[in-house]
């Protein structure tokens, strides 16, 4: 009976270490050979092809060979979906863990895992049949453009900010939820002060989350902007590079092996600037979680 | 002259869910005392300190049947009175909780926390206030020089005296313990008895404690609690004010 129980924690601890493992060699795997194919092109050409960079940056000529047009959309994208996204996230994560209850809770939360279970390709042709709605109605200037992939990715990533949010406060020490309406704090206050801040770093983390998922997203922007060719959005109501839609069209057309490698820069740089975000996430988390209780 | 009356509950009856946790709980409390409550865990001690500043009603589940009346401003009120905010009930009758729980901020802003909640803005107000109610708990010699530390740093001891600080800072007519020396050394919690009996002067306090003997030393009324029914005990043989001057 020892021997048997000794054996099978043996073989636990061993699947557990090497299921770890595993999960570390696939990225060790993926990263190494996104480098090994992308990492030659890497460099400023890459970016703004034969343009001076300079002129690029300051929007006084086009890109038309480098993905600079398509890392300032998808950035762009990223931007305007999560200032969309995250008040309303956040506000909802607050009214489901501090004001709703019973049935209404009961039903919200339903419809809020049947929004989390929504493939991106259903959100993108939604995204699509509004933008057509408006085209009927506000004639030639609604297009496809960078405001509706906006608007769909935010509704996409909304159940990751309401659930981070709500599951952040619910999980409060009650101890620490009652400190501050013991001290004659209203029920805002206390969320304003002290669950919130509390919250913040699993907050951050929802908000990172739904970051990525906007980056990588190709489902939802191919059908409501993102076009291969069309250089920096001068407003909302223009079309859009993206580097995911980039990856996508190249890996599908490509004519060269030139081609090709741009395609793996493409994806490098899309892994780089997920990362360059998510460094910027837990930076901020720092400072706005010092700046929320010690200012 | 009898001292005027500061809390008298009325029929009170408490009920969690489905579960009633007290039961026709009658009580008088005479202003400038310390009252204290005994019981075994789970009879409702605790649930008692919830019921008289109106916390409860931040749990859900929780209904109060019977009457409630403090001595606020002057004047015996019922607290459950739709007229009177919870928020003003709350800073009237302070609450410390068994364990001690400084928020994670500055040992300053803990302390001046309830103040800022009450909408106090002035700098120079805010310092002194928190350097009164530190030297009430005799924090201050200790903590004058790092009150920019995080609150949580601090000993056992020294958050529990913190907590009791913050709660003073809004100089309550009432302060409510539970169980304030039940996570300290002996030492530490002899220290909180002292300030308990200085304490007596300005406030009337309430304690939950486990121990007799300490309920022995600082009560001028004991009750004792058993599934939801207080019984009046005979007081103990509390010290007036002792210990050294502030």
């Amino acid at each position: 009976m020892t021997g048997q129980r000794k054996i099978t924690e043996i073989t636990v601890t061993w699947f557990c270490w090497l299921s770890g493992l595993l999960l570390l060699a696939a990225l060790v795997i993926l990263v190494g050979y996104l480098i090994r194919r992308g990492g030659p092109v890497l460099g400023l050409s890459l970016l703004f092809g034969d343009t001076p960079p300079l002129d690029a940056l300051l929007l006084r000529k086009h890109v038309f060979d480098g993905l600079y047009p398509a890392l300032a959309g998808t950035l762009l994208l990223i931007i305007g979906a999560m200032v969309l996204a995250i008040p309303l996230g956040i506000a909802s994560g607050i009214y489901m863990a501090e004001y709703a209850g019973g049935r209404t809770k009961a039903v919200f939360s339903l419809l809020f895992d049947i929004l989390a279970g929504i493939p991106s390709i259903v959100v993108g042709l939604a995204g699509l049949s509004i933008t057509i709605f408006l085209h009927r109605i506000f004639g030639e200037r609604i297009m496809p453009c960078l405001l509706i992939s906006c608007l769909a990715l935010a509704y996409l990533v909304l159940p990751y900010l309401i659930r981070t949010t709500q599951v952040a406060l619910e999980s409060i020490d009650p101890v620490v939820r009652r400190t501050a309406p013991a001290l004659g704090a209203s029920r805002l206050q206390n969320i304003g002060r002290v669950l919130l801040p509390h919250s913040l770093p699993a907050i951050i983390g929802g908000i990172i989350l739904a970051t990525g998922r906007c980056a990588e997203d190709t489902a939802v922007i191919m059908l409501t902007g993102a076009v291969a060719s069309a250089g920096i959005p001068r407003s909302l109501l223009d079309q859009y590079e993206a580097l995911p839609f980039y990856i996508y069209y190249i890996s599908a057309q490509y004519t060269s092996p030139d081609e090709l490698a741009t395609g793996f820069g493409a994806a490098l740089l899309l892994l780089l600037l997920c990362s360059a975000l998510l460094v910027l996430a837990l930076v901020l988390q720092r400072r706005l979680t010092i700046f929320l209780l010690y200012r | 002259m009898a001292p005027a009356v500061k809390i008298r509950v009325c029929d009170l009856n408490f009920h969690y869910r489905n579960r009633q946790v007290l039961h026709d709980v009658n009580l008088t409390i005479p202003s400038g005392s310390i009252t204290a409550i005994t019981g075994p865990s789970g009879s409702g001690k605790s649930t008692l300190l919830l019921a008289l500043n109106r916390l409860w009603e931040e749990i859900d589940g929780c209904r109060v049947r019977g009457r409630v009346e403090i001595e606020l401003d002057g004047r015996l009120q019922e607290i459950h009175s739709p007229a009177l905010p919870a928020r003003y009930v709350r800073r009237k009758v302070g609450l410390v909780f068994q364990q001690p729980n400084p928020l994670p901020m500055s040992i300053f802003r803990n302390i001046a926390f309830p103040l800022q909640l009450a909408g106090v803005r002035d700098r120079k107000l805010l310092a002194q206030q928190v350097e009164t109610a530190l030297r009430k708990v005799r924090l201050w010699q200790e903590l004058h020089n790092r009150l920019e530390d995080d609150g949580r740093s601090l000993s056992g001891g020294q958050q529990q005296r913190l907590c009791i600080a913050r709660a003073l800072v809004l100089q309550p007519e009432v302060l409510l313990l539970d169980e304030p020396t039940s996570s300290l050394d002996p030492e530490t919690g002899q220290a909180i008895e002292e300030l308990l009996l200085n304490l007596k002067n300005e406030m009337t306090l309430i304690v939950v404690s486990h121990y007799q003997d300490q309920v022995q030393r600082i009560a001028d009324l004991r009750f004792t609690v058993r599934e939801g029914r207080f019984t009046r005990l005979p007081a103990g043989r509390p010290r007036s004010r002792t210990g050294p001057a502030l």
